[in-house]
């Protein structure tokens, strides 16, 4: 693309124009080393109309059926209906296949938005055989829709124990789960349980198969997390019923008024290594550490995220 | 031979030395469009033919309680059936009719209740007795959030309807069939015979189990709710085995009866059921072949005495193309004629008791139903097996081996797969190219009609019969009585459904396509996935496809076949379900910068679908091409053409790896154009 449509496209953007977004997201998942540029251009540019990386990002995670999708749908609306400057974005995650490298992406089916509603977006990833719930792109993508967006949800793929990437992503992490699921709360005990700041029991209509699960999660989260000062909180919602969701919103926008848990700059130098573990391996990785200090150095020195990726890449090719 | 009272008698005669001739079935035709006034001049006439039953069709809207002038059922109206907006579309359907003689069958679901209370009240305004109404509301939720898509709400609200049909029934229609348990849309969903007996009978035992916990029907009441249970079943191309899965369905039926509901009265054990035989293997494709699969199939179901359905109702050969014309119906009411009066089959006892071959195979088909019923009451049941997407998940998974059979030539299918060529059909000469059309006028008529009605009535009466209903649906009270309220009052099918939808919410079920697998590897997939995956290095990201399923019509497999190919052959697929509308895919296909966007559609709305579409396309300042896929009749390509659709598709393209192609090549040149 020419640095006049980057620059008309960033412009609709920061205006939320859907088609825009879309096409830009596209842009920061594109892998191509060629893309970082066009995307350093496209950020300096929201940066000077404006666009703060303020963007908080709130992990959904659990597992499939635990009804991740339609909670956020309903809570998402109901964010906008009480608060009529706040806007959201959603990443959904889903697997790829081994096999032929495809996806079906399938998130969708239980979230439908209002049409022409422009402070919410929804757009769904293919994990793209990585593991640990997110899309190599999920940050990428994130890195521009935390200048467009108060809120980023992200939605994880929801198998296994090993979904725990979305620390390094949220500012704050959710487990879903679904009553009488007491058989994989112990099973996830030592994996994921581990990662959630809030539990939330979606389903909760069935009252009987609440109670004896909520007292399991209980259980599970004082062997699970020993030592831990507080207890965590457990939201009881029923997307069906509506019940909790205003408990979940709530505490949605606490997020949002409150401290990120992660800085811009920490998740970039963790992205970054990644990249650097991805591209060039461990030997690149120890060629970081040893011609540049740390990650972090790295990314201050080359200016932000793309011109370091240039940078890099460019040092390994010589 | 046997000796009887001393004197000898060949078990194929009476006393009287005439032939044990057993009683035609009923003779009926799937039928209806238009407009109330249309479909009773259909009617009319098809009764005049020497039908013996009616059997009706309603439109979409009616079947997903809209009434005709909700935005989303204005392209739908009087196309697949008829609209019915309130009693007084009922009065004109039913003019001179003698309902309190007919045997009425009406293919309704989510709205079976409203359909059910608007005859009971026409019945009552005619002043005839109500309780000579006799038939059957089809009322199976659970083959619609499996196969055929027309729910509205959750499954808990749904199956509460059902029971309370059951439980209004009996003290005050005792000749009606509350509902109808329906295996024939699993069969068309991809069902295998197994899946087919076992899912069929898993949803009568769900029903029967929860009329039993609800426990207002007891002892010999509940026998005889068992005694209305009655099936809709499908009849495949593979005839010996299908006779088969019938008496395997009867034997089973008699051992639940006894066993699980401890029936004791014999007549209540009796496998009842209707039939309309298979059109998933009817094709497009030199359609004149359809004639002698439709016959084929019909003998499936009529071989065997004592596994011999009661009605009958067959397709017409030219369904893959179009809804059949009066006169296709006449000729598959004809053939029916013919294998009842004509031939010899009803003059004989059961001609395969005995045969050691039928034998086993039905005993096959139990032992492998019996295990999938048990697998499905350990998961809780069908309502646990529907919400969990198992279910789903099952036939989707039949149906693209079965899709992937035709594709790789496995299973044949005569002039589709194998000898392709042929002569031109003289049955699509004529003026009417061998497809119905319906009027574009014909819609007027029911919105005015609407609209009459609305001006006319009592609005305050109205109101208090909704708030009826309402409180009735929240208190756990019967809603049958006042749905005939509302009905009286001249509720309108759309105020009807909107306020239990108020009450219950609406569902939307698990798609079943995550986790697919298509079994078909060739080299043409692997250079296609070759292909995609060039693209992908070329352009940063694999080829996204946006499957979408707009309106109201729920049949979903070939939206699902796409899907499930697209992600064989390494597309990143978007698919969010049926009943979406156009606004909503392009809203998904903009949002996800889609590569391209294929629409399936089945009902007949293309042309109307297509101008929505692809106005929101426009506005929304996206350039993404758009393909069809569906029941297209070839004249209409050109308007589609027209409107921008790029590419067409129909039963035709059976070759999934053909229309996989096309799809790439279109996202291929889209690409190179930008550059």
């Amino acid at each position: 693309m020419s640095e006049a449509e980057l620059l008309d496209l960033a412009a609709r953007a920061i205006d939320r124009d859907t088609w825009s977004i879309a096409r830009l997201i596209t842009l920061f998942e594109d892998r191509r080393p060629q893309c970082a540029a066009d995307r350093a251009l496209v950020l300096k540019h929201l940066e000077r109309a404006g666009a703060r990386p303020d963007g908080r990002f709130l992990g959904m995670t659990g597992a499939p059926g635990a009804g991740k999708s339609s909670l956020i749908g309903r809570a998402a609306q109901r964010l906008i209906e009480s608060d009529h400057q706040v806007s959201l974005a959603v990443l959904a995650v889903d697997p790829s296949s081994h096999i032929s490298g495809g996806a079906i992406l399938g998130d969708r089916t239980r979230v439908r938005f209002p049409l022409d509603e422009r402070r919410l977006f929804f757009r769904s990833q293919a994990s793209d055989q990585e593991l640990g719930g997110v899309s190599r792109s999920t940050f990428q993508a994130g890195r521009l829709l935390m200048r467009l967006f108060d809120l980023i949800v992200v939605e994880t793929v929801g198998i296994g124990q090993n979904e725990i990437e979305i620390q390094y992503i949220a500012d704050r992490v959710y487990l879903v789960m679904q009553p009488m699921a007491g058989d994989q709360v112990q099973f996830m005990k030592a994996g994921i349980m581990e990662i959630p700041d809030c539990f939330i029991l979606n389903k909760c209509d069935q009252e009987d198969a609440t109670r004896p699960t909520y007292h399991a999660l209980r259980v599970s989260m004082s062997f699970a997390r020993p030592g831990e000062e507080r207890q965590l909180p457990v939201l009881l919602t029923s997307a069906q019923s509506g019940a909790g969701i205003d408990d979940l919103v709530a505490d949605w926008k606490s997020v949002r008024n409150g401290h990120g848990r992660h800085s811009l700059l920490d998740r970039e130098a963790y992205y970054f290594q990644r990249w650097v573990r991805d591209e060039f391996g461990r030997q690149g990785l120890l060629r970081l550490q040893s011609s540049h200090g740390s990650a972090v150095d790295f990314l201050r020195k080359a200016g932000d995220f793309d011109q370091a990726q240039l940078k890099f890449a460019a040092e390994q090719a010589n | 031979m046997s000796e009887a009272n001393g004197k000898s008698k060949h078990l194929l005669y009476d006393n009287g030395g005439q032939a044990v001739r057993d009683q035609p079935w009923i003779f009926r035709t799937y039928a209806g469009h238009s407009n109330a006034r249309e479909s009773n001049k259909l009617y009319r006439s098809n009764l005049d033919k020497g039908q013996t039953g009616l059997s009706i069709a309603f439109d979409l809207p009616t079947q997903c309680g809209y009434s005709s002038d909700h935005a989303i059922a204005r392209p739908e109206i009087g196309k697949v059936g008829v609209p019915i907006n309130s009693l007084d579309d009922f009065h004109t359907l039913f003019e001179g009719i003698p309902i309190e003689k007919m045997n009425t069958s009406m293919t309704i679901n989510a709205t079976s209740m409203w359909l059910l209370a608007l005859y009971v009240a026409l019945a009552r305004e005619r002043g005839e007795n109500a309780a000579l109404l006799q038939g059957t509301t089809q009322n199976d939720i659970i083959k619609e959030y499996l196969a055929r898509g027309t729910y509205i709400f959750p499954p808990e609200a749904s199956l509460r309807m059902i029971a309370e049909m059951y439980e209004y029934s009996l003290g005050n229609i005792p000749k009606w069939n509350a509902s109808n348990i329906c295996s024939y849309h699993l069969q068309e969903a991809g069902a295998t015979p197994a899946q087919e007996l076992a899912f069929a009978l898993a949803n009568a035992i769900g029903i029967l189990d929860l009329i039993r916990q609800r426990g207002q029907i007891q002892g010999e009441d509940f026998e005889k709710v068992v005694g209305r249970i009655s099936f809709f079943v499908n009849a495949g191309i593979r005839f010996v085995e299908e006779m088969c899965k019938m008496r395997a369905f009867t034997e089973l039926w008699e051992e639940i009866t006894r066993d699980r509901y401890g029936v004791k009265n014999p007549r209540y054990r009796i496998f009842r059921y209707g039939v309309q035989v298979n059109s998933l293997g009817l094709t497009e494709s030199q359609p004149e072949n359809n004639a002698w699969r439709i016959l084929i199939e019909a003998l499936g179901v009529s071989l065997s005495r004592k596994a011999r359905c009661r009605a009958l109702q067959l397709p017409a050969w030219n369904e893959a193309l179009s809804l059949p014309r009066p006169w296709d119906q006449q000729w598959s009411l004809r053939l029916q004629q013919i294998l009842a009066y004509e031939t010899d089959l009803l003059e004989y006892p059961d001609i395969f008791d005995g045969s050691v071959v039928i034998e086993s195979k039905v005993g096959a088909l139990k032992e492998e139903a019996r295990k999938e019923i048990d697998r499905i009451l350990g998961m809780g049941g069908v309502r646990s097996a529907v919400e969990s997407g198992y279910m789903k998940s099952a036939l989707v998974r039949s149906m693209s081996e079965r899709v992937s059979r035709i594709n790789s030539g496995d299973q044949i299918v005569v002039g589709l797969n194998r000898w392709t060529e042929a002569l031109p059909s003289p049955l699509l000469g004529g003026d009417d190219g061998g497809v119905f059309k319906i009027d574009p006028a014909a819609a007027r008529e029911t919105l005015e009609a609407l609209q009459k009605l609305k001006t006319q009535r009592d609005g305050s009466k109205v109101e208090k019969a909704l708030q009826r209903l309402r409180e009735a649906a929240r208190s756990g009270q019967n809603m049958m009585e006042p749905s005939i309220e509302c009905a009286l009052a001249r509720v309108t099918t759309g105020e009807w459904a909107g306020a239990l939808r108020e009450v219950f919410g609406e569902y939307r079920p698990a798609t079943g396509i995550e986790g697919q697998k298509l079994m078909l590897e060739d080299q043409r997939v692997q250079d296609l996935r070759k292909r995609v995956d060039d693209y992908a290095a070329r352009n940063g990201r694999r080829p996204r496809i946006v499957v979408g399923k707009p309106g109201l019509d729920g049949h979903s497999n070939g939206a699902e076949v796409i899907a499930v190919s697209a992600r064989h052959t390494g597309f990143d697929v978007i698919y969010s379900g049926i009943r979406l509308t156009p606004e909503e895919i392009v809203q998904s296909a903009v949002e996800e910068n889609a590569d391209i966007i294929g629409v399936s559609i089945l009902s007949g709305s293309h042309l109307e679908l297509a101008d929505q579409l692809m106005e929101r396309l426009r506005r929304s300042g996206a350039e993404i091409p758009v393909v069809f896929g569906g029941i297209i009749p070839p004249p209409d390509f050109d308007a589609l053409r027209q409107r921008g659709v790029q590419a067409i598709f129909t039963p035709r393209d059976y070759s999934l790896m053909d229309i996989m192609e096309k799809i790439m090549t279109l996202i291929e040149e889209r690409q190179a154009a930008r550059r």
